[in-house]
């Protein structure tokens, strides 16, 4: 019987190319295996931002999950969060009402009744929905409406349907999309730009601030940082959206659609060189020429002063982190450090850095932490310093780790000194294996 | 309106019952759903995932497997898992996906078993219910499928042991990693040369040799089904209780005389609370249960809870002294002043000793 856990070279992937990606990789040709390092996948709400805590984000709000009792569990650990107590509110479905959708009668009074129980009126009640509806074919715009006539409140729906997680709009899309429902057209200002993407702010020392301040933006909005409704409405008054997270366009389009308001894409990156070459894009984009050098040099300082105190660092990067782990993992190989393995799930997009990958360092072990096999990893036989991603720590639980999932989002050069600031604490501290 | 919660979450669901009762067994375990119930199951509702491996899988289903009835496909991957994993079992457990689309989990079931070399066993959860039923039908099926009489015959003639078998217990009903050995400690000063705590650790093997127990002890409700199987099957006599009440915990019990007492909790750990305060002192006490509440352990004016309306009015109008349960239901009673004792219940409140978080 066959006990291997199931990898693939970075070479042999290259090689296979985007369109010949194995079976062993595709979450959809196998069962998936659930282990602590597969539970932002299979679970994405019970750590950082699922669709639940999402759909708070707007101020004010709260949420009615219209479920049977299973699918709202695990928001027991995020009632206890700060700012989420009495936020969340059930509505339980019955065996009954999973067959015949008679639930559906119920939530205008059940929206009245969370209402009345509340100190302040909230600004919007968030219906959120799960797979039940999903199946039932509910039209929840219709029920929403209904329920907004009867309690004169904004009423609108969030879709937590996992059966549609890899199709055309994912559940973290489609939330992207409600949380920005609720603008409506204003005059727009020119030094407004909204940065959309994340449901927690950029750290306060992003450069990207004060290279928009550089280019005559006054005011920046990120919906995490709206203090009441009114600066959540004001986002509309936007020149234009900074779309920082792909899982954001649809919710742009969108935004452009109803409000006119154009959009452009950023990207999360780690190599020094691309976060260089993305500024200059967007200055001729803007037709502005932005200044960068001091955060290029100083990121490209902390980088070398890493490499010269630990040279050759073996790494294994784990896809539970704030980075695209591929695009990470080849910024670590061109510093000139070694990735020995990266625990990631293949997407075609990802081939443009797995081909870079597979030139600079082929024998890198690719993984993908779904696959059943990874029931008989063995840390023993896995080569690495330090492991980035709390997957990658599973693994590898007496490695130095960096974890890199923090909620305040990294981006930039100074993400980039950040998660090296990180990694030579963890080396100083950590043990290698 | 009914069903709405306002203070309170969800408790843990049928399937989360039915993965603990099989999550030390050395099976495949499958639930049959998108990913979320999956990730609530081990996230939330398992503790010892996060310390011990187990085969758990989701089907990861998604909109066009539900809509097309795709079973073949979910037995294609189950046999492609058996062939890569060791183990002397599979099981599918339910999941509101399956049960809106109406599966048929005997044919599933039957379908599995012709694809790989395997017992097969189909747990039919609905997400709806709560842990202790899909616990209950968990064991239920467990040792029909496994206790086995012919070697059970062969080897009780030949054991003088004195074991005691151990049903319900779960970390969602004892809230302890600990529970097993701190009772395996005690029924061994009490003479038992062994005590097999089924699906808390003690595995595979204890399910099969179940018929040798000299006497099976249920811990809390989903066990007695399965000891009342027992029974019948090998003639195994049964005794409900919970010996694992702290001493701390039965000193204050101790001071409650004169009170007016709500116990809200699993029915065999209520039962036995209120019965270590009426041993000691002249309290009047009432047991109240979210939970299945057995008629045959009920009292004449013990509670069955449904509703978080009900259990506002049932303290507030019960005017009680004391309440003793998970804090976590405390959300609910916002104009409760009297005195409340804390004892945890995972399947409530997510709180366990002795557990590791990733």
């Amino acid at each position: 019987m066959e006990k291997e856990v199931y990898y693939i070279t970075a070479d042999e992937l290259a090689e296979r190319g985007r369109e010949a990606i194995p079976d062993e990789l595709q979450s959809a040709k196998h069962l998936i295996y659930s282990s602590p390092a597969t539970l932002s996948f299979n679970s994405p709400g019970a750590q950082g931002f699922g669709v639940k805590r999402a759909g708070l984000a707007i101020p004010g709000s709260v949420m009615l999950l219209v479920a049977p009792g299973c699918c709202g569990r695990n928001t027991t650990m995020l009632s206890e969060l700060g700012g989420y107590a009495n936020r969340f509110f059930y509505l339980l479905m019955d065996d009954t009402d999973i067959v015949t959708g008679r639930h559906l009668n119920k939530i205008s009074k059940a929206v009245q009744e969370v209402v009345d129980s509340l100190e302040t009126p909230p600004t919007v009640v968030m219906i959120c929905l799960t797979c039940v509806d999903a199946l039932l074919g509910t039209d929840m715009e219709r029920v929403c409406r209904k329920a907004s006539d009867y309690t004169g409140i904004p009423v609108r729906p969030c879709y937590m349907y996992a059966l549609t997680r890899e199709g055309r709009v994912p559940p973290m899309t489609d939330v992207r999309k409600s949380v920005y429902s609720l603008l409506e057209k204003r005059d727009r200002k020119p030094t407004t730009v909204n940065l959309l993407g994340y449901f927690a702010p950029l750290l306060d020392d992003t450069e990207l601030y004060d290279i928009l301040r550089q280019i005559g933006v006054k005011q920046m909005n990120e919906i995490s940082r709206c203090q009441d409704f009114e600066a959540y409405l004001s986002m509309a008054e936007a020149n234009f959206n900074l779309v920082l997270n792909p899982e954001c366009r649809l919710a742009a389009e969108d935004i452009k659609k109803r409000l006119g308001i154009p959009s452009i894409e950023l990207t999360r990156l780690y190599q020094l060189d691309k976060i260089q070459r993305q500024y200059e894009l967007l200055g001729a984009a803007l037709g502005k020429k932005i200044e960068d050098t001091a955060y290029y040099e100083k990121a490209k300082q902390v980088i070398d002063d890493f490499t010269n105190a630990h040279p050759n660092t073996r790494f294994a990067v784990g896809e539970c982190v704030n980075a695209d782990p591929f695009e990470l993992s080849l910024a670590l190989i061109r510093y000139g450090h070694q990735v020995t393995e990266i625990y990631g799930t293949v997407a075609p997009e990802n081939f443009i850095y797995i081909q870079k990958i597979a030139k600079l360092s082929p024998q890198t072990r690719i993984y993908t932490n779904l696959s059943p096999t990874m029931l008989y990893y063995d840390c023993g036989k896995g080569v690495a310093d330090i492991t980035i991603g709390k997957d990658a720590e599973y693994y590898h639980p007496d490695c130095a780790n960096v974890a890199w999932n923090q909620e305040r989002q990294p981006f930039g050069y100074t993400g980039l000194i950040h998660l090296f600031e990180e990694l030579t604490k963890a080396l100083e501290g950590g043990m290698a294996q | 309106v009914k069903g709405l919660l306002k203070y309170l979450s969800p408790f843990a669901p049928d399937q989360s019952g039915a993965a603990a009762v099989l999550f030390e067994l050395g099976g495949i375990t499958v639930i049959c759903d998108a990913g979320g119930c999956t990730g609530n199951i081990c996230g939330f509702d398992e503790p010892r995932w996060f310390t011990k491996k187990s085969a758990i899988f989701s089907a990861g289903l998604r909109d066009m497997d539900a809509i097309l009835g795709r079973d073949d496909r979910l037995i294609a991957k189950l046999k492609d898992v058996a062939d890569k994993v060791d183990a002397n079992f599979a099981a599918i457990i339910g999941t509101p996906v399956p049960a809106v689309i109406a599966t048929d989990f005997r044919a599933l079931k039957r379908m599995a078993q012709k694809k790989i070399q395997l017992p097969v066993l189909a747990l039919e959860c609905l997400g709806t219910q709560l842990y202790d039923v899909g616990a209950e039908n968990a064991y239920l099926e467990l040792f029909k499928q496994f206790a086995d009489s012919i070697q059970t015959d062969v080897s009780k003639e030949k054991s003088n042991e004195k074991i005691l078998g151990v049903l319900g217990m779960t970390p969602l009903d004892v809230s302890d990693l600990q529970a097993p050995d701190k009772l395996k400690q005690i029924y061994k000063e009490q003479g038992f040369d062994k005590v097999l705590c089924y699906g808390m650790g003690d595995g595979l093997d204890a399910v099969k040799q179940a018929g040798l127990a000299t006497e099976n002890l249920v811990v809390s409700p989903a066990g007695l089904q399965a000891a009342k199987y027992l029974k019948k099957v090998f003639g195994t006599p049964y005794t409900v209780a919970y010996p694992l009440l702290t001493e701390s915990m039965k000193e204050i019990l101790k001071q409650l005389s004169g009170k007016k007492v709500l116990v809200v909790h699993q029915q065999v750990l209520a039962n036995e609370v209120r019965t270590e305060i009426s041993k000691n002192t002249d309290a009047e006490v009432t047991v109240a249960s979210w939970f299945l509440l057995k008629p045959e352990l009920k009292k004449e004016k013990d509670i069955q809870l449904t509703t978080e309306e009900q259990f506002i009015e049932v303290v507030e109008s019960g005017q009680y002294d004391v309440i003793i349960g998970d804090i976590y239901l405390k959300r609910a009673l916002k104009q409760y002043t009297g005195t409340y004792i804390h004892i945890p219940h995972f399947a409530v409140s997510g709180e366990c000793a002795n557990a590791v978080k990733f």
